[in-house]
This record gives C-alpha cells, structure tokens and sequence, in this order.
C-alpha cells in the first residue's frame, strides 16, 4: 500500500513516501495562502497518476490561526459572575521590570461573553440549578452574534458534566458549532480548561473547512491528521478536536528522530532541531514524553501533548553588542527574509554567518549548491560587533557560536536535567537545517558521547507522520487516593473511558481486535499541586515515589497520596516497514576538497565530504563539514563520524566507545 | 580571582549558568510545595550568592524580595559558621527577614577542601500560617510578637539532616504543621538542587573560572545600571506620599522622599518620613531597599541579570525608627505588602520628575491582603489560606495600564477558583473586572477587579488592604483611580463598608467582597 506523510511547513511543504522496500522524498514550495495547493502538487510530483492508500497530514493551519490571531470569531458562556476569567488569567504580568509590559488577549471578545446563572460544587453537587428556559434567549441570542462557534465553560464542569451539556444541546440545536469544557479537558482549573476550550472553538471552524476541501480534492479514502500528542487521527475526528493538531508539525519531528534513533538501535535520545528562528528539544526515553502544560503563542493549550521545549535561538538569530558591553545573541532573528548576511540580503550578523566565517560552512556546497554564500558580506556585518567588543572577527564568530550553544545547552537540560534524567546516557539526535553544525559542541559540554544525524534529516517531520499510531487520549479528574479502594474506582473510571475511546477509534474504521490501550495515573502527595503520571496499576503509589525521587531529589513514601486523573490512551499501532539498508563496507573516502576552519580559536586543516556521495561504512575524523542537501554537519576535532547501514551519519567522541551500539547488524 | 582573563565574549554563556541555576530551584519549589501559596500562587524566591554573600542571580520571581534576600544571607553567616551540608532557617524581620511568614533558607557550598563557602544558595517562601493572633499570620497586631513565631538564624539542616528539634519547634507553633513541613522540605530540596548544580559548573569550567565570571557578571550590571543613571538628568527630586492608615487609629503615614541623581549615582533619601507606628505597616529597611532597587532595575532597558551590581549604584538612606525602616518590636506583617507598594510609589513619583516620558502614574499601590481560617467541617481539621488580589495598573506614557495585574513589589498569580474551593471551605461567588475603576487620561488607568467570598463554615478573616481612602495617583495630568472598597455582606444582602485593614468573623453565608482599586491616567 502507498503510503505519503506530508508535512506542510513555512517555507516548504514535504513529502515521504512508503512504498515498500523504498522511501521517496520529495520537497515543494508551500503556499500558504491555500497550503492544500501544494500538497497536490507535491502528491502529483510524487505518484504520477497513482492514488496513495493513504495520506498522513501535519498541518499548521490551526497553529498559525493562533499565532497570528486569524481564527474563527467566538463566544463564551461562563457561570455568571466569572466571566472575566480569560482576561485576568492568572493575574501575573508576564515581564517583572517593565513599564511598557503588554498583555495577552483573549480570543474570545468580552462582548461574545455571556454569563449563566447555574453553580456547581466542586464535587459536582449542584447548589443553583440551570434554568433550561434561558437556554432559548442564549441561543437565539449567540445565533444573531455572528460567532462561528460557541464555547461553553461552567466551573467545576469537570466534576459533573450535566450543565454544560444541556447548554451545549441547547445551542447545537440552533445549528451553532458547540465546544464543551468538560469534552475538551475535564481537568481542574478554570483559566487554563477554559483557555483550552475558547482555543479549540477558534481555530476548529477553519480547520473544518480547511480538512473538507483537502479531502474533496484529494479524493482518497483515508487522510490522517497528525496530533500534537505524536498520535493519528481520521481527518472526521479531527475536525471535531481541532485544537489537537495544534504542535502536529513539531510532533511529527521528535517521532520522526524517535524512530531514525530506535532504528539505529538507540534507546536513549534527545531530539535536537535546530532551524532558522528557533529550535525544539526533546527528551525520548523510549519514545517522546508527554506534557499537558502548554503554551501556543499567548494561550494555553493543556492538552496532552509531546514534551517539545522551544527556545528562540536558531542559526538565523542576530548578535548584538548591548549597553554593558556584552555580546547577546537572539532572541530576534533576521527570519528567511532578509536573513542571515551571507545570503546576500541582510547586513547584520547572525549565528549561520558566524559558522560561515569559521569554516564550518561550504560556501559552494550549502544546500546542495543551490545558494550561494558570501563570506565577504558576512565579514563586513561581524565588523561593527568586533571594534565594539575589540576583538578579531574570528574570535567575535567563534563566540557567538558559543553564546548560541549556551542558550541552547540550557534547553537540553530544561528537558534531561530538570526533569531528573542525566544526559550523559543519551545520543543527541540532530536535524533542522542547523542541528548538525552545533550538535557535537554541545554533545561534549553535556558530556554526551554520540550524535545522530538522520539520512532523512530535512524532512524527519513528514517521516515521523508516517511512523504515527492512530492514537485516541482521554482524561478524567478522580480525586481518590491511590489504597486499594482509589485503585479500584480509578480502574472502572478507565475502563469506562477504554470503553469509550475504543468505540470511537472503531466507528473511525479501526479493526477492534487491532486496539491496544494503556492506562496512567497522576498522582500527587496530598496537598500537592504538580502530579506526575505513573501506570495505573496496584503498585502505583511505589511507582510514584520513584518518580518523585528522581525528578525531584526526594520522596516520603510515609505520606498520603492522591490519584488525581485517570488516562487512556488507546491506539491502533502504525505498520512500520523496515527501513532499506545497504551493506556496510568500511573505507575511508577522499574529501572533496580540505580547507582551514577554526575550532577552540586554533586553525585546522578541514576535510569537507557531501553527504549524498559517501556510502555506509564510510567514516572519517575530525575535523571534518560534511554538507547534505538539508543541513551541514560539523566533526570537530576529536570526534570520529562514520555513515551507517541506514545511511545516518554517527557522530562519536574519540577515545570513547560509544554506548549505543546497534542492536541488530551493528558494530 | 587572579590569572582568569574576564572575556567579554563569554559572559552570556557565563549568565545562562547563574539563571538556570536560580530557575531550577525555583521549578523545584513550586512542584513540591505543598501550601496554594507556593504551588499555585508561586509566592518565594530562589538566588544565587558569591562567597561574600553578595547575588550573583536571582531568579524573576518577587521584586519585593529583590533586596531583601542578600541582608536574610548575611544574617546566616554572621550568626553562625556553616558547615558543608547545613542549611539555616530564619524569619525574623530584624535578622535578615522581611515578615514573619517568608522563611529563608540559606545554604553554603563549599568547593573541596575549602574552610569557606565558595557560594551560598537561599530560597524565600511565604508560608500560608506561621502561628499568632490570626489564621494565616497576616493579623492587625501591635506588636511583632503576635505576629506569629520568630526564628532567628538557626540550622533547620546539620550536615545533611534536618535537625528535628528545631523542626517540632516550629511546627508546634503553627495552625498547619503537616502543610508547612512539607513546604519547608520542598524548601531543602530547592537549596539542594542549587548547590548540586553549583558543583557540576565548578567541576566542567573550574571554580577560578566560575568565581570570576560570577564577579564580572556583577560588574557588569553595575556598568549598565550606571549608563541607565547617566542618561537621568542630575538634579534633586522630591515627592510625598501617604498610606492611609495603620488600622489603630493612625491616618495619613506620610513617606518623604529625595532623589538626587549625580552623574552615575543614585541617592534616595527618606529623611522627613513619619515616625513607626503601631499597626503592621512597618517597613524594616531590607523592604525599603528592595522597593528602590526595583524601580531603578525597571529604569534600565536591556534584559540584565538581577545581581549586587545595581545596589552599588544607588545609596539608600532611611532614618532608623521611621515607616521606612521600623524598630522591633514594631509589627510588620503588611509592611512587605503595603508599604513596600507605597515606598515605589513615593520614588516613582519623584522619578516622573526627572523622566516625565518614562515614569508611569501609580498602580493600585497595594496587594489587597485576605486571610482566611477556621475548621473543616465534619473532622475539625484546621485550615488557614492567603491570597493577594491584582488590581489597576497606572496608565503609561503611550500605553494605557493593564486590567485586573499585579503590579510593582509582586507578581504572585491567583489561585484558580476551582483550586480555591477544593483547598478552602469557602465559595467564591463573583471574580471580575471591576469596570470604570482606572483614571481618566489621555491613556487611562487600567481597572481593578472584584472579588466576592462566601463563608461556608464560621470563618476568621483579615483584610490588609491599602488605597481605600487616597487614590492612586495620575501623572502628567491624567486622573487619579478609584480607591478600593471592602464590603461586608449580611445574610440578608445588608451592605457594610469596611476599613483597610479589619479583622473580623463571618458566620456561614456571610460575604466579603473587595474591590481593589484602579491605575492612575497618565497625560491630559
């Protein structure tokens, strides 16, 4: 079956194609006015006449509907008396020593706010009951406001759904689009529930029709849409939890390096994209890690989703020289346009123009030849920054690469280190168009030993689309304690959920028997307001203090516990092919050409290779800048690389055995 | 330190070190803590410290700990020689603390076989109930002593183990010992994961390296923060302002200022500022420095690092026996919440002066304390609860000021509504912008909000609150914002103004509702 993961992205849209034993890639233009444009496009490029079995799809439609606020108009009907929440947040200005701090508002106007007389207890007990007569006036009322969709958000919803509900029907039988908090996130916390739910009606209208026209000119039975939680679904599902595509295209990423790692007999990995304006980590134990704390642009979005920490630093951020005499870096960016200076637009220096004037870029072999560089613009933008500081325009470049790698140093250890892992057992799995010209420094200042960089690098995201189960999650606050008896009512709790998701991935057409389900517990000690999730099993409150012990240093197994939500994720696992692999046969290769490069301020002969010409079992030392068609590696001296059997290259330091042998057919 | 080369290209990598550090600790506090006001409320502070006790970094979290920190620092050392694996506790407003319910861990690092500490860590959390007059330890007193339990310096921790008998002690005194045990563990861990971070940075970049770096780091502050003054024209400055009451009787406590700005220099002066009073809203001078320190970091434009630099800018002078810098045994309990607010007030009021285009007009000028306690239905459990309520932010040159934020000495968040009734017998019935609240002007005051409890059970209840009688100030011409109100709300819906500050029980179905006050307008 023809399978085509498509990853539509800011500048390009693409393309992967299974189709067993091969893997085809294929790049357009995308065309963000109409991105479903060059998904066609691309697909004809791709099959020719053939119709694929199916489509895997990230999209960002619902993404940048949030970023640049172009979402569907909205209204909200909250308890009477709060219908405030989303402007006050949580009442905290977002800069600390700041006049002229701005805040963010809501996407639902105050005046698309409507409040309702209803009140529930936090356990569910009503104490002012709904008056289903003002449900009439509410809905005719929200039908003449000219909003495309209707949140509805009632506290303590999570606890008993009965109110939202019956306001929900009210308004769905007045032909309005209807999103309900306790659907969306029946969690605790009205800001952040409600936040959520406000997002999820915003970007869902545009979503809809975005999703009905790509199938309508596709004309294929099966499209999937990535989720933000590294799971499928069937575009239909989607359109009715848009807000869960929201991170699709970072998600499919950190699959995409997860299973090019696993592949490669990796266990451990940190994936590390790096692309122009900004870069995104992620910690994979085992596979990518979940978060349900969020943040797109202004808004939270507490949804399940794959743990990626971004950071505003990518190889086009600008470096400035600031009132105290220190060189900054980020976080503004010269973006794609006009970008860095040695693209021949921009005049100020950014981190790539630093990389260029140290050797570690090929003037003529970047991006497969097809732009060319100019080292001499790049040296009359570093010139300002040098008189300024009184250094050479080596050692100006050689610290801005530096500075670079420091903030991004701190992202990997937001992800490892504070979440209690030591990077030490991980390989750093390097992608984005920069990743692999930074990886190896900041593989030896975390003391790692092994880089990875992905044959399929520039287009891991559309790959990882490929590897992704069709995944359903769900979520139930509890409130019980993890004894025997919080056990056994979290258990129903899941089974009734199981029961639920199961249902729904079948009506999607799944094969029931293909069905697995997994079910966790976040549990807390009493009192506490962070849980950690943990399996849901009778062992789960021993399960917790591990975990407690290890993200937070210590743990007090003596101390009562609580079980706060039940979850479920029930998925039906993807077919992964096995990948094509050649022969490894070992040689070492002749560089292009060599050149001098410098590396801890000392000049050293460089050998330069293009990834595309060298075979597996080819290897080489450092220094070493090995251009591919996505992205440029750097080898720095002391580090050996050699291409394995899938074609990735393999960043080792030398003198150390690497940890991570393959498995399977591996040295 | 001699023989390190201080390179100016290296401080950035050098500054994300001390930051992450200070956040780390941080992330750890608020994930284990286990009172609202840690874990929801993220009310505390994490820093940084070179071996002479100066800040190295402290994290973005409460400027009103800002200078207050170094001076809990110093208070350890001079009390005590530290050990490796000791941690000191401390409250005391006249050692090193600010008020009662903010207790400060500091612990050495020592580097080695070194006999001094390399550096110190310390953390500042406000815990929701330190014992006294009043659930929650937020009381009208007259005195510190009922004000809850002091601590002066004391080993909480002795060479790794917590040291029980100072532990019982504190948790004999205090309404929720099992809360605050809790919080003061999530306390020891946040000190641990500081010091463990601080030893894995000497051990990749060298201690010679890391002491020099964390010294230019300061350098370098003090390099900005003398520009930032530079470009202040010199000249004398002065302004008055008043806090309302001291909840005794005492109207119109008046806080005198001059600043006098010489080339690179700062000198803010209180002399002239009424004497201490009896009510709690004593400042000791650790919040008085603090509130200078803030407004002069706002001043500077870049993204600094907040560490010992800036103070050797700027002079502070507060006569002693004064608002500004109290005596014990005066209390203090609002004088880290309100006064602080009023000082920024009074030195942003002289700054306009000198930088009309800079300078907004006054923010709500107070925190709109609320303390809550009384017994759980059914088991008798004790419970105490604080918060502090957002308000109007003063209209800025070009921007009007923000709704329903706090402003200036805080930045704690709410506590969710849904988190709220979980933790508290209490319901709230109403959480809104408080409209037509900010000044007029031509960019307005931001609003207010209001905010509405229902007792649920017989419930204590403490109101500390400020600008309910003067109003936020306008600058430039623009209006002054409301003052707040509090309003008691019988049973039946009878309607009684309260004063700032009360102290006061309200039966089951009882309300109390505050309305805090709008910014002030900025231009005509």
């Amino acid at each position: 079956m023809l399978r085509v993961g498509v990853d539509t992205g800011g500048t390009f849209t693409d393309f992967v194609l299974l189709d067993s034993p091969g893997v085809r890639l294929h790049k357009v233009r995308s065309t963000p006015d109409d991105p479903s444009r060059a998904i066609l496009e691309g697909l004809r490029d791709l099959l020719g006449g053939r119709t694929p079995g199916g489509v895997v799809h990230g999209s960002t439609v619902a993404t940048n509907a949030v970023l640049e606020r172009r979402g569907a108009t909205v209204a909200l009907v909250a308890t009477a008396g709060f219908e405030d929440v989303l402007t006050i947040g949580r009442q905290a200005r977002r800069e600390l020593y700041n006049f002229d701090v701005t805040a963010a508002a809501p996407l639902v106007d105050r005046q698309r706010v409507w409040g309702l007389r209803e009140r529930l207890a936090p356990t569910g007990e009503v104490l002012e009951p709904l008056d289903l007569g003002s449900l009439e006036g509410l809905a005719a009322r929200a039908a003449a406001s000219g909003a495309e969709a209707v949140a509805v958000c009632l506290l303590h919803s999570y606890a008993n759904p009965a109110h939202e509900r019956a306001v929900a029907d009210a308004l769905a039988a007045r032909g309005l689009l209807v999103v309900a908090s306790c659907d969306v996130l029946p969690e605790y916390r009205e800001f952040e529930r409600w936040s959520t739910t406000v997002a999820s009606a915003y970007v869902t209208p545009l979503m809809t029709r975005y999703l009905e026209a790509l199938e309508r000119r596709l004309g294929i039975a099966s499209l999937e849409i990535m989720q933000s939680n590294g799971g499928t679904v069937t575009a239909r599902a989607a359109r009715r939890n848009a807000v869960q595509t929201i991170l699709s295209g970072p998600a499919g990423g950190a699959l995409g390096a997860w299973h090019v790692a696993a592949e490669a007999g990796i266990g451990r990995a940190i994936g590390f994209d790096m692309g122009g304006t900004s870069t995104d980590v992620t910690l994979l134990d085992g596979g990518p890690g979940t978060t349900s704390e969020t943040v797109v642009g202004d808004v939270p979005v507490r949804l399940p989703m794959i743990d990626i920490h971004t950071v505003g630093a990518g190889g086009g951020s600008l470096a400035a020289v600031d009132a105290g005499g220190a060189l900054r870096v980020g976080p503004q960016s010269a973006g794609a346009d006009p970008g860095p200076a040695c693209y021949g637009r921009g005049d100020r220096f950014t981190v790539t123009d630093a990389n260029l004037l140290l050797g570690r870029l090929d003037a003529a072999t970047f991006l497969g030849g097809r732009m060319a560089l100019d080292p001499a613009r790049a040296r009359a933008a570093a010139r300002p920054l040098a008189d300024a500081l009184g250094s050479s325009i080596e050692e100006v470049a050689a610290a801005v690469v530096r500075v670079a790698n420091a903030s991004m140093e701190r992202a990997i250890r937001v992800v490892s280190v504070e979440r209690g892992h030591d990077p030490r057992g991980f390989a750093l799995v390097a992608f984005g168009g920069a990743g692999g010209m930074h990886a190896a420094d900041l593989a030896a200042a975390l003391d790692v030993d092994t880089v990875l960089v992905p044959r399929l690098a520039g287009v891991l995201s559309a790959l990882g689309m490929l590897m992704a189960d069709v995944t359903r999650d769900g979520v139930q606050t509890v409130l019980t304690g993890t004894g025997p008896g919080g056990h056994a009512a979290a258990a129903e709790t899941a089974a009734r959920l199981e029961t639920r998701l199961r249902a729904e991935l079948a009506a999607d057409g799944a094969p029931p028997e293909a069905i697995v389900a997994e079910r966790a517990a976040d549990v807390r000690y009493r009192g506490q307001s962070f849980e950690l999730t943990v399996p849901l099993t009778p062992g789960l409150a021993d399960a917790f203090d591990r975990a407690h012990a290890q993200r937070y240093g210590y743990a007090d197994p003596a101390r009562e516990k609580e079980l706060v939500n039940v979850r479920v994720r029930a998925r039906v696992p993807a077919r992964r092919p096995a990948w094509p692999r050649a022969a490894a046969v070992e040689h070492r290769p002749e560089p292009r050409h060599t050149s001098p490069a410098f590396f801890d301020g000392r000049v050293r002969d460089t050998a330069h290779f293009v990834m595309e010409h060298l075979r597996p079992g080819a290897r080489g030392d450092g220094a070493a800048v090995i251009a591919g068609e996505a992205s440029t590696t750097v080898v720095p001296p002391g580090w050996g690389w050699r291409v394995d059997e899938w074609g990735n290259l393999v960043l080792t330091r030398a003198g150390r055995r690497t940890r991570h042998a393959s498995r399977r057919g591996g040295r | 330190m001699k023989g390190v080369r201080i390179d100016p290209l290296e401080f950035e990598v050098f500054k994300h070190l001390f930051v992450a550090i200070a956040e780390e600790m941080g992330v750890t506090l608020c994930r284990t803590g286990f009172s609202p006001n840690i874990k929801e409320r993220l009310d505390y502070s994490c820093a940084v410290y070179d071996g002479s006790g100066a800040t190295i970094a402290q994290g973005d979290h409460l400027p009103v700990h800002l200078g207050a920190m170094p001076l809990s620092v110093r208070a350890a050392i001079d009390a005590m020689p530290m050990r490796s694996g000791d941690m000191v506790v401390l409250n005391d407003p006249y050692r090193g603390g600010t008020h009662l319910p903010d207790i400060t861990l500091v612990a050495p690092v020592f580097i080695g076989r070194d006999a001094t500490p390399a550096f110190y860590v310390a953390n500042r959390a406000h815990h929701s109930d330190v014992g006294g007059m009043s659930p929650g330890s937020m009381p009208l007193a007259r005195e510190l002593f009922q004000e809850g339990l002091i601590i002066p310096p004391v080993k909480l921790v002795d060479r790794g183990r917590v040291v029980d008998d100072v532990m019982r002690v504190v948790l004999a005194n205090v309404r929720t010992p099992v809360e605050r045990e809790g919080d003061l563990t999530a306390q020891i861990a946040a000190n641990r994961v500081g010091e463990a971070r601080l030893r894995s940075a000497v051990s990749r970049y060298g201690r010679g390296r890391v002491s020099a770096y964390a010294g230019a780091l300061q350098d370098y502050t003090e390099r900005v923060m003398r520009a930032t003054v530079r470009q202040i024209p010199d000249g004398r400055y002065t302004f008055s302002d008043a806090l309302d009451d001291d909840g005794f009787g005492r109207e119109r406590v008046r806080i005198e200022v001059a600043v006098t700005i010489d080339g690179d220099r700062a000198e803010v002066d209180f002399a002239g500022s009424d004497p201490q009073t009896t009510g709690g809203v004593n400042a000791n001078f650790a919040i008085t420095l603090s509130a200078v320190l803030y407004v002069f970091r706002c001043l500077v434009p870049d993204d600094v690092l907040y560490n010992a630099g800036i103070a050797r800018v700027v002079t502070v002078r507060a006569p002693e026996g004064t608002i500004v810098n109290a005596r014990r045994p005066a209390a203090v309990a609002a004088g880290n919440v309100e006064a602080s607010q009023r000082i920024t007030d009074t030195v942003l009021g002289a700054l306009a002066r000198a930088l009309p285009g800079v300078v907004p007009a006054a923010s709500q000028g107070t925190m709109n304390n609320v303390t809550l306690g009384g017994r759980w239905p059914g088991d008798g459990r004790p419970f105490a609860y604080y918060e502090t309520l957002a308000g109007g932010m003063g209209g800025r040159p070009g921007l009007r000021g923000l709704d329903a934020v706090h402003t200036h000495m805080t930045n704690t968040r709410n506590t969710p509504v849904e988190a709220l009734e979980h933790a508290v017998p209490v319901r709230v019935r109403q959480y809104a912008v408080r409209r037509g609240s900010g000044g007029a002007g031509r960019f307005e005051g931001g609003d207010g909000l209001v905010r509405e409890y229902e007792a649920l059970v017989p419930t204590s209840v403490t109101v500390l609150s400020e600008r309910r009688t003067l109003r936020p100030w306008g600058a430039q011409g623009g209006e002054a914002g409301a003052s707040g109100r509090n309003v008691r709300v019988a049973v039946d819906g009878t309607e009684t103004v309260l004063g700032g500050k009360a102290s006061f029980e309200l039966a089951p179905g009882e309300r109390l509702r505050i309305e805090t006050p709008g910014g002030g307008g900025w231009g005509r």
